[in-house]
């Protein structure tokens, strides 16, 4: 090495660079210490006994320990490389300007920040087709909006505004961003890391969205758990989403949520934290506590526009989970354009009577927080439970289903509360019906209401404006929302339809999810070739532009060859006076293949009817015979999702 | 062989060269002893060894900072290095100024590595030859020149067959400054110990005098931070080793490895000596009476009041 010897040649060997080499590194100059000012001093005695210590040449130091010049030469120069540890000099790209170097807080270069695998493997998932990222991000429809900086941004211009109210409970924007703050440091001292989930599972209360604000503020992504699952569920949902910690209640009605997440940990394997909201239990941290904690922890990164921030469950909480994972690119483009078309201000207040477990809860507060607008809390539905808050806290929007709105109207609650600060409303989450809606706007006269149509891989997709009227709103689900594509095609080939033709509602836009997460099978069944999301709802599309919405290709019957959709009989049996709700769905049939079987669920106070009064009342309805159902089953009650839709999935028809 | 023109008075000389040495741009100007380089420098670091006949050693220094380098971000700041060619230049017309004035053997002292002994070890200690010149004393900081005027400078050598005068070593030290013995007296360190990124400067002060008692300066450390030449090969070692495809990818074409296969092939930009984060902090270097353009012309403007208004008063 040393001008070109090789190692043989002057006598090197790897021994040699052991025994000699740190002495060497220590004696030449790559090691100072110099005592008092010799020099300047021309205090030759010192610099003579010094000079070992302030570096000695090559030559000096061979003689001094009895190598040749060379054999320091190579030691010497092959210590410095072995001792080089690269990663000192980026340290220059974080100093200067004011900021200068503390050792206490200085992270080395290397040490930095590394996604975990769980968190790579969700960021694998976020992949979108190029042209349709550029076009997005050149249209403006992307752009860097993320919780984080809508939230700093309120509690730096609105600091004393009204973020959440929650009865006399109020947070400010700056309080709201406080606590978020603390709760992120907590997460960060525990572990969490960018990219990666922690689940929640709590009611609509101001600390859902206070978690949901800390897991995004360090760069990690919330997944809901909703309420009315238990164990075997959860268990679903953390190993499917990769959960380093769970939030949630000590104790809910007749369980302990954290209990029975404590109980099966060695089944979660990714589950590093139990925080619970309540009492004590132990072996769970508490969240009340974290919140008001304030942790001297710094993260290293924040969490940008691309990055993951919400992994949402739609189906199949016991096997293969659709998983859907959201972008703050996705969802907060489609909430910032949403406000002004919902007509929200920052005076607004908003209250939403889906859970926050749903997108369309969260949607909500999407809203709110891209408006700066304020958050109503309403716990846990219930029919008296919402009247009652929209008396008290006035809120002036209103996201609900149509099945919130239609158990007001069933126990006569609108003549008890005053509704009226309500100026608009969004009713979704199922098929809505025209005589609701109407019904709905004519007991509120100063309310606009309207429909939204929306999935969890889609957030926004269609919405009436509080301008477009109510003839729209009642027979609508509106037009899509800005910068969403919309189609109805045919389910088999795609083709698109005439207007006025029923087809499959297709969307594609920069509100779309990229694709399930660990769910190959669901992503190839769910896009189209040229990238549109296949909706499975079936839909009209009108000439006025608005979308109607007209059922569900799953609950298409396919009786001996002749398809159709029973969404209208449906309706008529909902309308029936013995009838609360009805569900028809496909039996299996040797001959035909399928056959329509009715579910029902028939009101306390009347007479049970029979297949036959019940057809006989649809054939008056001028209900085609071959569309009949064909056999009924009564049931109590119907299992619902967290939004009131019926899961037709979960009905059995009985042997 | 060059003769010398016969009647050279080597005071004059000395005063014409430094002169020349200033009126070119040089802040400070000195000789230096040559028998005290020689009982400080190893053999072959030794004046004498680049020139055999050399009678005097000129040192020469030029401006450090202008005030505003020190407000950069550090990244930007480590190219400033740059005014130092200054002085080479200087230094390389002094060279020619004595030939032509004098008929004397002189060179610009190469301030370059010597090929023979690797990129940490310079064929001169330009530095040695500075001290001993009396136009900065060793500090703290790792030995960094400075001067209780100028504050921080860069310096250049001439070595000359000339016999000049040599001149004293500065008669203090001004570092550690009196701010940073007490910031000494209170963390046990002066600031630029504390503000040094690789944390490769340690010492001892004497409270009750204030003096430097011990300098520790790991070179290896700020080397690794300040010079790049070692990242080449690591890199291209790193890449040799690495696993698969993307990470041989990641160790040649990560932005931090590219800017060096840009500096190789551009031939420019980067560290070659310091980060400055420990002259940034600096109260001499910073805040000498004229250790930068701005303070210098202050300095100039108030004494040329002085020599104004003293006529005045003298006549009144
Ligand atoms: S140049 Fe930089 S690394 Fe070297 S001693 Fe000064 S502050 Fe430390
Ligand atoms: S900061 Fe400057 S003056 Fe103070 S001890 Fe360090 S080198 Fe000396």
């Amino acid at each position: 090495m040393a001008r070109g010897f090789s190692r043989q040649q002057i006598g090197i060997t790897e021994e040699m660079i052991e025994t000699f080499g740190d002495t060497i590194f220590r004696l030449s100059h790559n090691h100072q210490v110099r005592e008092g000012d010799p020099y300047r001093l021309k205090n030759w005695d010192e610099v003579d006994r010094q000079r070992p210590n302030m570096g000695l040449s090559d030559d000096q130091i061979a003689d001094k320990i009895g190598l040749s010049r060379h054999q320091v030469l190579f030691i010497r120069t092959i210590l410095e490389r072995r001792r080089f540890h690269t990663g000192h000099y980026p340290r220059l790209l974080e100093l200067g300007g004011g900021r200068r170097f503390r050792a206490e807080r200085f992270t080395p270069h290397l040490d930095h920040f590394k996604f975990s695998q769980d968190a790579l493997d969700l960021r694998a998932a976020m992949r979108f087709p190029p042209a349709q990222a550029k076009k997005y991000i050149d249209e403006g429809w992307w752009q860097g909006d993320t919780l984080s900086k809508w939230l700093d941004k309120h509690a730096a211009e609105r600091p004393d505004a009204p973020a959440i109210r929650h009865g006399d409970r109020v947070l400010t924007w700056a309080q709201l961003a406080d606590q978020a703050d603390r709760l992120s440091r907590a997460l960060y001292s525990l572990g969490i890391r960018h990219g990666e989930v922690v689940s929640v599972q709590l009611p609509n209360i101001p600390e859902y969205l206070i978690a949901f604000l800390a897991i995004t503020r360090i760069g990690g992504v919330m997944n809901t758990i909703h309420m009315p699952y238990r164990a075997a569920e959860i268990e679903t949902l953390v190993n499917h989403g990769r959960s380093r910690a769970i939030v949630c209640l000590s104790e809910a009605k007749d369980w302990s949520p954290a209990g029975t997440v404590l109980g099966m940990v060695d089944r979660l394997d990714s589950l590093d934290h139990v925080i619970a909201l309540g009492a004590p239990v132990d072996g769970a941290l508490s969240l009340a506590q974290l919140i008001e904690s304030d942790v001297d922890a710094e993260p290293q990164t924040v969490p940008v526009a691309s990055d993951p921030f919400l992994l949402l469950f739609t189906s199949g909480t016991t096997s293969a989970p659709k998983a859907v994972p959201l972008s703050y690119h996705t969802m907060l483009s489609n909430a910032r354009v949403g406000v002004p078309e919902h007509e929200i201000t920052p005076d607004d207040s908003i209250l939403s009577a889906a859970p926050f477990s749903h997108l369309f809860g969260l949607y909500s507060f999407h809203i709110a927080i891209a408006a700066g607008a304020c958050s109503v809390m309403l716990p846990v539905f219930t029919p008296p439970d919402m009247a009652a808050t929209i008396e008290r806290e006035k809120p002036t929007a209103l996201w609900t289903a149509p099945a919130h709105f239609a158990a007001i109207r069933g126990l006569g609650l609108i003549d008890k509360y005053d509704l009226s600060s309500l100026k608009m409303m969004i009713m979704s989450g199922s098929a809505c019906p025209e005589e609701l809606v109407r019904w709905t706007a004519a007991q509120l006269p100063g309310c606009a209401v309207t429909q939204l149509w929306g999935m969890t891989e889609t957030q926004g997709g269609l919405y009436s404006r509080p301008s477009d009227g109510l003839d729209v709103s009642a027979t609508s689900a509106g037009r899509p929302s800005p910068g969403t594509e919309v189609r109805i095609a045919d389910p088999e080939t795609n083709d698109a339809m005439a207007d006025g033709e029923e087809g499959e509602l297709q969307v594609r836009g920069p509100l779309l999810f990229p694709g399930y997460f660990k769910n190959e099978a669901a992503n190839k069944a769910a896009f189209t070739e040229d990238g549109f999301f296949r909706s499975g709802d079936l839909a009209v599309m009108r000439p006025d532009g608005a979308v109607a919405i007209t059922g569900r290709i799953k609950d298409v019957i396919n009786r001996g060859g002749v398809k159709f959709n029973p969404r209208d009989i449906e309706d008529l049996l909902d309308a029936h006076p013995a009838v609360v709700q009805s569900a028809i769905v496909p039996m299996p049939d040797p001959v035909l293949g399928e056959k329509a079987c009715a579910f029902v669920m028939i009101r306390p106070d009347a007479d049970p009817p029979t297949l036959e009064s019940l057809c006989g009342y649809l054939l008056e309805h001028k209900i085609a015979k071959n569309k009949l159902p064909e056999r009924l089953v009564v049931v109590d009650e119907f299992p619902m999702t967290p939004t009131k839709k019926i899961i037709k999935g979960q009905l059995e028809v009985p042997a | 062989m060059a003769k010398p023109k016969r009647d050279i008075d080597p005071v004059e000389a000395k005063t014409a060269i430094l002169d020349y040495c200033k009126r070119k741009g040089a802040l400070v100007a000195g000789v230096a002893d040559l028998d005290a380089i020689n009982r400080i420098c190893p053999p072959g670091h030794r004046p004498a060894d680049m020139m055999p006949r050399v009678k005097s050693v000129i040192s020469l220094g030029v401006g450090g900072q202008t005030q505003g380098a020190w407000s950069v971000p550090a990244k930007a700041l480590g190219y400033f290095g740059s005014t130092e060619t200054r002085g080479y230049t200087i230094a390389y017309g002094a060279a020619f100024y004595i030939e032509n004035k004098y008929g004397v053997p002189s060179i610009y002292c190469p301030p370059d590595m010597d090929p023979d002994a690797g990129p940490r070890v310079p064929l001169q200690s330009l530095k040695v030859h500075a001290e001993l010149a009396g136009i900065g004393a060793r500090s703290l900081a790792g030995d960094i020149l400075l001067h209780p005027e100028f504050g921080y400078m860069y310096f250049a050598s001439v070595f000359t067959e000339l016999e000049l005068e040599p001149d004293a070593p500065l008669e203090t030290n001004p570092c550690p400054a009196p701010s940073c013995v007490s910031m000494y007296k209170s963390i046990g360190r002066t600031p630029c110990m504390k503000f040094c990124p690789v944390q490769c400067l340690d010492g001892e002060v004497d409270t009750e005098t204030g003096a430097q008692k011990v300098m520790r300066y790991d070179m290896a450390a700020c080397a690794e931070m300040t010079q790049q030449f070692e990242t080449v090969p690591a890199t291209l070692m790193d890449a040799m080793k690495a696993e698969d495809e993307a990470a041989r990818e990641d160790a040649l074409f990560d932005p931090d490895n590219k800017i060096l296969w840009y500096k190789l092939s551009a031939g420019s930009g980067g560290l070659f000596a310091q980060c400055f984060e420990c002259m940034r902090v600096c109260p001499i270097a910073t805040k000498a009476p004229m250790a930068d353009p701005i303070l210098r012309y202050d300095a100039a403007r108030e004494e040329r009041e002085r020599a104004e208004a003293m006529p005045k008063a003298a006549a009144e």
